[in-house]
């Protein structure tokens, strides 16, 4: 019963912990209408060091979220647009020679912010996603010998237009695997389309946006989402689901045995456990349930796995093959 | 097979008869015929045949010969002859012209005797007349098993499994009626009573909520055929409320507690866990009952 107790205290604890996140989500919907579940994602990517990977036509509000999202949460924001001939230097920095006193000094690149917008990620060459990816993974960059770590938080989330392939470079799959989550950016509602119409035809000046973030907020949450329970049933569950992404048959899902390429890494075990704790704190809850891995599961997965050409020729989606792991695996 | 008999007479005295027979008579350009030549004559005499192995020119060329001898009757031997030859050209081609030597024992010739058969082979040719390569040997034919004979075995063995067929789905239906009689919520309510006395004996609580939850959503499933096994309790909520199921509250409540317990740790104590089972008998002891339409 102890640790019962322990967990309802949690509970409180991350209730008041996360008021901030409604703060922020009231200002959020002064500007954005629509795309909760996006804006919930980067919530949760934020809130365990994760980095997102948008994918959605042009048109849909991305920089805008992304932009609300920086202001509304008091943290710097950069906006880089990827080009063919874009060197990794334009986005980590360079070494800039001072002649007055004959030295070399670290001049930081736009990378040096806390929410990136990393616009057609795929648009420049392999040097430079690297150079980006790197500093994700890392959280540091080397400008010349000197090393600099990158301000906390640092959450990049890059965007991808799924219409255009031509002139651009493909990010590798190991590559892709950094992403916490691959958000699918969805065209608004009838409703919704009607609001932005309405708000976004005028002349008058948008909304303004009011920073409600204290600079500990985020800290203090991320250190109470280390302390979110979660049950070996659940943490089986969680493997129960990637597995299944490798070896279908011993799942009873015989079916995706051929359509499947290559399954889920170790990486996404890791995501989908961190994943599903920030969703239970977005939540107020001090436990995961299978609902909180089911919820993100789509996102989480939906780049990792790699359908193969039986799938392509049927035109299976990656999303189609982790609906049909979610049914078949049985929920603890 | 074309049988022609060219000689009959006793020519020298010592050739009594030549047939020459040939098959088929009707061929593709590059196919081959199969051509014997039988000559009978005195059993002291040695026969051999001339012209058959110079056919270049002619729209004729050997591919094979063979020779074999028999006793026909006393001092009477039968030598034949058996050729296969390429035929070429098109059209109607005459057989070649051949000549048979008769020697004594002492290998002297005694009569050199010319034939022309007067059979023809009708070739067919195809695009390419002046082809000269060998078509390949066409496989022998399979004897045809008569349509009578084949007839009653086929009849019997689609008889047979047709039989088999409705056999297995006879048995099937039955499987199936008898399973959809077992009523799901008497089944359940089997089970917890079971759950009971196992909590009675001294399970502990946590797992008595495993179990529940088990049987809970097992009934569900069966009961109002929604997908619960593999359903979070979100899920659950989202069908029942669709179907408008009665008792939905209580339903959900147990499903929540059950959550408690197996995901953040809850530690009921045994009396709890007994209102439970008994909350969730009447649950179901609720959902058997049928309703009236017009309620």
């Amino acid at each position: 019963m102890q640790h019962a107790v322990e967990l309802e205290e949690l509970g409180t604890r991350i209730t008041e912990a996360s008021r901030f996140i409604q703060k922020a989500e009231v200002q959020l919907s002064r500007r954005v209408i629509g795309q909760h579940d996006v804006i919930r994602r980067i919530f949760i990517a934020m809130l365990v060091n994760g980095h997102i990977l948008l994918e959605g036509v042009p048109g849909l509000a991305k920089t805008l979220i992304i932009r609300t999202f920086a202001a509304a949460m008091n943290l710097k924001f950069q906006r880089i647009q990827f080009t063919p001939d874009m060197l990794p230097a334009d986005l980590i920095g360079t070494m800039i020679y001072n002649p007055k006193d004959l030295e070399f000094y670290p001049r930081k690149g736009p990378v040096f912010a806390n929410v990136i917008l990393a616009d057609e990620i795929n648009r420049s060459p392999a040097k430079v996603q690297s150079a980006l990816l790197e500093a994700m993974q890392e959280r540091q960059v080397t400008i010349g010998t000197q090393t600099f770590p990158l301000e906390e938080p640092f959450l990049v989330l890059a965007t991808q237009n799924p219409i255009e392939h031509e002139g651009t470079y493909v990010l590798p799959e190991a590559q892709v695997d950094r992403f916490m989550m691959k958000v699918l950016v969805d065209y608004p509602s009838y409703d919704e389309e009607l609001e932005i119409m309405l708000q976004s035809a005028t002349n008058a000046a948008s909304a303004p946006i009011i920073p409600v973030v204290q600079a500990d907020d985020i800290a203090k949450a991320r250190a109470l989402i280390d302390l979110i329970y979660v049950d070996p049933r659940v943490q089986r569950y969680i493997v129960d689901l990637v597995v299944a992404s490798r070896k279908p048959a011993q799942y009873g899902i015989a079916s995706l045995e051929t359509m499947i390429e290559f399954g889920a890494s170790p990486r996404a075990s890791i995501f989908l456990l961190l994943a599903s704790k920030a969703h239970a704190f977005l939540q107020h809850r001090a436990y995961i349930t299978p609902e909180d891995v089911k919820a993100i599961a789509y996102d989480t997965l939906r780049h990792r796995i790699r359908p193969g050409y039986e799938a392509e020729a049927d035109n299976v989606k990656p999303d189609d093959i982790i609906r049909q792991i979610l049914q078949h695996v049985q929920v603890p | 097979m074309v049988t022609v008999s060219l000689f009959s007479a006793e020519a020298s005295g010592a050739l009594s008869g030549v047939t020459v027979s040939f098959k088929p008579d009707s061929i593709l350009v590059g196919d081959r015929i199969h051509c014997a030549i039988g000559v009978r004559h005195s059993a002291n005499d040695l026969v051999s045949l001339e012209g058959l192995d110079s056919l270049s020119a002619s729209p004729f060329e050997l591919v094979n010969r063979k020779q074999s001898s028999a006793v026909v009757s006393p001092g009477k031997r039968q030598e034949r002859f058996d050729f296969e030859l390429a035929v070429f050209g098109s059209g109607r081609q005459p057989l070649p012209r051949f000549t048979v030597v008769l020697r004594n024992s002492q290998g002297k010739v005694i009569s050199r005797e010319p034939y022309r058969p007067s059979s023809a082979v009708f070739v067919r040719s195809l695009t390419d007349s002046t082809m000269r390569e060998l078509r390949p040997i066409k496989p022998p034919l399979k004897p045809m098993i008569p349509l009578l004979l084949i007839l009653p075995v086929l009849l019997g063995v689609f008889g047979i499994a047709g039989i088999v067929l409705l056999l297995l789905f006879l048995l099937k239906r039955t499987v199936r009626t008898s399973a959809e009689k077992v009523d799901p919520g008497q089944v359940a309510q089997r089970k917890l009573r079971k759950l009971g006395s196992r909590l009675s004996a001294g399970m502990p609580p946590p797992e008595c909520y495993e179990e529940l939850s088990n049987i809970m959503r097992t009934f569900l499933e069966k009961h109002y055929r929604i997908r619960a096994l593999e359903a979070v309790t979100q899920e659950i909520e989202r069908d029942l409320k669709k179907l408008g199921v009665a008792g939905f509250e209580s339903i959900m409540n147990l499903l929540a507690q059950a959550d408690l317990v197996k995901f953040a740790d809850s530690r009921p104590d045994a009396e709890e866990s007994r209102q439970s089972l008994r909350k969730a008998e009447e649950v179901i002891r609720s959902a058997r009952i049928p309703h009236s339409p017009d309620e």
